[in-house]
C-alpha cells in the first residue's frame, strides 16, 4: 500500500502571529483510505487541509502527491486532479445543477458527450434524478441536497483525492447521518483517497480508515485507526478528546438505578458513640454516616464530632444530599457537588440509606456509556463497510 | 475595510435587490417607477401579456405626458419670448443634446469606474479600496453647480466641460457599487471555484462579474438618473440640453418655460430609470 499523499515538515506561518498555525506537520496518506484530521477548533487542522492543495500556500515543507512534489506545481493544475469539497458546498449559484457539476470536465476540455454521460453517472452515484435536477438552480434545493450535488461536482473528474471540510457540518442530525452513511457506502464503490476532517469525534470514528488527532499547531497527538484510538488512546489528550461532548448528555439520561452503588460506614444513631467511632476507625473514610431506626441518614459525622459522650442527635452536619435511584446521574452529581462530604446519598422511597455515589461512581458510568457508544459508532461503520442494503429510508432525496 | 460600510444599506447576502443598493435615486425619480417596490425583483414575468403590461406601462403614461406637453405648445396662448423659446425644433434638440450629456459621461464613467473597482477588490490592492472610495467622494460631495463650473474653467465651457463634470459627478455611484457587487460574492463560492482549479482570471469572469451584475447595473442605473437632473446645471455654462430651455424661462421670467423644461427633464429621468431597470432585470444572471 503506497501513499498517494505526503505531507513533509508542512509549516504555515501567518504574519504577524507568533505561533505557527501549522508547525511541520509529518503525514502520509495511504491510497484509498479515508483519513480524518479531527482535533478541537483552531488546533489548525483545516489549515492543514487547504495546505494539500494550497489553497493556503504553505510557508514551507513539501507536498507529495503520487510521489510527485507539487509543492511548487501550478496550482491550478493541481487542483484539477484533487476533488474539494466544503462545509458551505458553495454552489454556484448563477448556474444551473448540471452545470456546476459539470466544472471540472469543462475546464479539462471534455467533450460534450462525455459530459452528458458523466452526469447521469454522477447524478445516479448521488441518488438524484438528472431529468428532475439537471436544469435547477441550487437555490432550489435542500441542504443535503447541496452538498450531495457538492460530493458530486468533487468527484466530477474523477481526481484521485478527495478535500472535504467538515463536509456534513451544516447539515441537521438526520441529514447528516444519511449523508455519512451514503457516503461510506459511494466509498465503497469509488475507493478514493480522502483527506476529511472534522471536529467530531464520533464522526471521525464512523467515517475514519485511520484519525489524526490534532492538538494545537496541528501537531499529531495520534495518527491511528479508529479501533487503535479508542482502545489504546496515546496520551491524556486523546483520552480526553475521545471523551468530550458526549459524556454529559448521557449523564441526563442514566439513572442512578442503573450503576452500582458505593458502600459507605454507617451506624445506627441508638447504637451509641463507641459503635460510630469503630466504623469509621475501620474505614478509610473521614466521615461515618450516622442513621436513624428506621435506616435513614441523619448525620454526617466527623472523629472529632465523635469525641466526648451523650447523644448523636445534633453532632456533625445534617444530610443534606439525599436522592432516590430514580434520579438521573446529573441530578446526583448536582447534589454531590453541593455536599461537603462529597457524596450523595441514595435513600429508597421511604428514606432508608441504600448506598452513595460518588465521583468514582459517576467516572466508570461515563467510561462505560462511551464504550458503548464507540461500540456502537465501530458496528455501524463496519455494517456500512461490509455493503450491506441500505436501509430503504436512506436512498429516498429528503 | 469592508466595503459593506460604504453603502448605507447593502441588502444581505442571499437577497439581492439590487434597486435598493442605492434609494438616494429615489428623490429624482419619485415612486412613480412600476418596477420598483411593486414587482418583487428576481420574478419573471409568466406571461407575455404581464411582461407587456410592465414594460410598456410606464412608457405608454410618459409619451401621454409628452403629447400633452405638445398640444400645449402648440394650441397654448404663447407671447412672442415663450414661441421663441418654445418651438418643437429648441424641445427636440434640447433633449438630444440632454440625451448625449447623459449617455456619453455615463458610458464614459462605466469604461472608468468598472475596472477601476476591480482593480481595488483584487486581493493584492484591497488597501486601495478606502483610498480610491474616497476620492470618489469628494466628486459626489462638492455641490453639482460648483463641480460643473469647476470643470468648465478647467476645461473649455459648453458641452465637453459639462461631460467631464458629469463624469466626476456620476463616477461615485458606478464605483461603490462596484466594489460592493464584487464584495458581496460568496466567498465559498470563490473557495470552491478556487478548489477546483479555475484561474482568477476565469473566476472574475465567470463567477465574480455576473455575481455582481445586478449591484453595478444598482449603481449606473443610479448614475444615470442622478445625470439627468445635474445636466441640467449645464445650461449655467452653456452646455446646451433641456437645462438651456429652463434657464431661458428662468432668465426671461416666462413660468410655462420653465415648466415644460422641467416636464420634460422629469420624464426623461422616469425614461431612463424603467429602461436600465428592465436592462438590470434581462441582464441578472438566472438562479440568483
Amino acid at each position: 500500500m503506497s501513499d498517494l499523499i505526503a505531507l513533509e515538515q508542512l509549516t504555515k506561518h501567518y504574519p504577524g502571529q507568533e505561533k505557527p498555525a501549522v508547525d511541520a506537520i509529518d503525514l502520509a496518506i495511504p491510497e484509498g483510505e479515508i483519513v480524518i484530521l479531527v482535533g478541537p477548533s483552531g488546533c489548525g487542522k483545516t489549515t492543514t487541509l487547504k495546505m494539500i492543495n494550497r489553497i493556503i500556500e504553505p510557508s514551507s515543507g513539501i507536498i507529495r502527491l503520487q510521489g510527485e512534489d507539487v509543492t511548487r506545481a501550478d496550482p491550478d493544475d493541481l487542483r484539477r486532479r484533487i476533488g474539494y469539497v466544503i462545509q458551505q458546498v458553495g454552489l454556484f449559484p448563477h448556474h444551473t445543477i448540471g452545470r456546476n457539476i459539470a466544472a471540472v470536465p469543462r475546464l479539462l476540455g471534455w467533450s460534450r458527450q462525455r459530459i452528458d454521460d458523466r452526469l447521469d453517472e454522477l447524478f445516479h452515484l448521488v441518488g438524484m434524478d438528472p431529468a428532475i435536477y439537471r436544469d435547477r438552480y441550487p437555490k432550489e434545493l435542500s441542504g443535503g441536497q447541496r452538498q450531495r450535488i457538492g460530493v458530486a461536482r468533487a468527484l466530477a473528474a474523477d481526481p484521485p483525492v478527495m478535500l472535504m471540510d467538515e463536509p456534513f457540518g451544516a447539515l441537521d442530525p438526520i441529514s447528516r447521518e444519511r449523508l455519512q452513511n451514503e457516503f461510506l457506502r459511494l466509498q465503497g464503490q469509488i475507493g478514493k483517497t480522502i483527506v476529511f476532517v472534522t471536529h467530531d469525534i464520533d464522526e471521525a470514528i464512523k467515517m475514519g480508515d485511520r484519525i489524526a488527532i490534532l492538538r494545537e499547531g496541528s501537531t499529531i497527538a495520534q495518527y491511528d485507526t479508529p479501533e487503535t484510538v479508542l482502545a489504546a488512546p496515546a496520551d491524556d489528550f486523546v483520552k480526553e478528546f475521545i471523551g468530550s461532548g458526549a459524556s454529559l448528555k448521557g449523564l441526563g439520561l442514566a439513572r442512578v438505578s442503573e450503576v452500582s452503588l458505593a458502600d459507605w460506614p454507617t451506624s445506627v444513631i441508638s447504637e451509641g458513640r463507641e459503635a460510630a467511632r469503630r466504623e469509621l476507625d475501620s474505614s478509610d473514610h473521614g466521615w461515618v454516616l450516622l442513621l436513624d431506626e428506621h435506616r435513614r441518614p441523619v448525620r454526617w459525622a466527623e472523629a472529632r464530632a465523635l469525641q466526648g459522650e451523650g447523644s448523636l442527635d445534633r453532632v456533625g452536619l445534617e444530610v443534606r444530599a439525599k436522592v432516590e435511584p430514580t434520579a438521573t446521574l446529573v441530578g446526583a452529581l448536582e447534589s454531590m457537588l453541593g455536599s461537603r462530604v462529597g457524596v450523595v446519598v441514595i435513600v429508597d422511597g421511604s428514606g432508608a440509606f441504600l448506598g452513595t455515589v460518588d465521583m468514582r461512581v459517576i467516572m466508570s458510568a461515563v467510561e462505560s456509556m462511551r464504550a458503548a457508544a464507540h461500540k456502537r459508532v465501530l458496528d455501524d461503520r463496519q455494517r456500512m463497510r461490509a455493503g450491506q442494503e441500505p436501509v430503504a429510508s436512506d436512498i429516498g432525496v429528503p | 475595510m469592508s466595503g459593506r460600510t460604504l453603502v448605507d444599506d447593502v441588502p444581505p447576502r442571499g437577497e439581492n435587490d439590487p434597486q435598493r443598493v442605492n434609494d438616494d435615486a429615489a428623490p429624482l425619480v419619485g415612486a412613480a417607477d412600476p418596477t420598483r417596490g411593486t414587482i418583487p425583483s428576481g420574478t419573471r414575468p409568466t406571461s407575455a401579456g404581464a411582461r407587456a403590461r410592465r414594460y410598456l406601462g410606464l412608457p405608454a403614461v410618459l409619451a401621454l405626458v409628452c403629447v400633452a406637453v405638445g398640444v400645449y405648445v402648440a394650441v397654448a396662448d404663447l407671447d412672442d419670448v415663450e414661441s421663441r423659446l418654445l418651438t418643437f425644433d429648441r424641445i427636440i434638440d434640447a433633449t438630444l443634446v440632454h440625451l448625449q450629456l447623459v449617455g456619453i459621461s455615463t458610458l464614459v464613467v462605466i469604461a472608468l469606474a468598472v475596472p477601476l473597482g476591480i482593480l481595488v477588490t483584487r486581493p493584492a490592492a484591497t488597501r486601495l479600496t478606502p483610498v480610491v472610495v474616497t476620492l470618489g467622494n469628494i466628486g459626489q460631495t462638492i455641490p453639482s453647480l460648483g463641480v460643473i463650473v469647476l470643470f468648465a474653467i478647467l476645461f473649455a465651457p459648453g458641452f465637453r466641460g459639462a461631460v467631464v463634470a458629469l463624469v466626476v459627478y456620476a463616477f461615485l455611484p458606478i464605483l461603490r457599487n462596484t466594489i460592493v457587487g464584487l464584495q458581496q460574492v460568496d466567498p465559498f463560492v470563490i473557495e470552491s471555484a478556487r478548489g477546483m482549479g479555475m484561474s482568477s482570471g476565469t473566476i472574475l469572469r465567470t463567477m465574480e462579474l455576473p455575481l455582481a451584475v445586478p449591484v453595478i447595473l444598482a449603481g449606473v442605473r443610479t448614475a444615470a438618473v442622478i445625470n439627468v437632473g445635474t445636466a441640467t446645471i449645464g445650461a449655467f455654462t452653456n452646455a446646451g440640453g433641456l437645462g438651456g430651455i429652463i434657464y431661458g424661462g428662468i432668465v426671461q421670467s416666462r413660468p410655462p418655460v420653465i415648466v415644460v423644461g422641467s416636464i420634460l427633464t422629469g420624464v426623461l429621468a422616469l425614461l431612463l430609470d424603467h429602461v436600465l431597470g428592465v436592462v438590470e432585470e434581462v441582464l441578472r444572471p438566472k438562479g440568483l
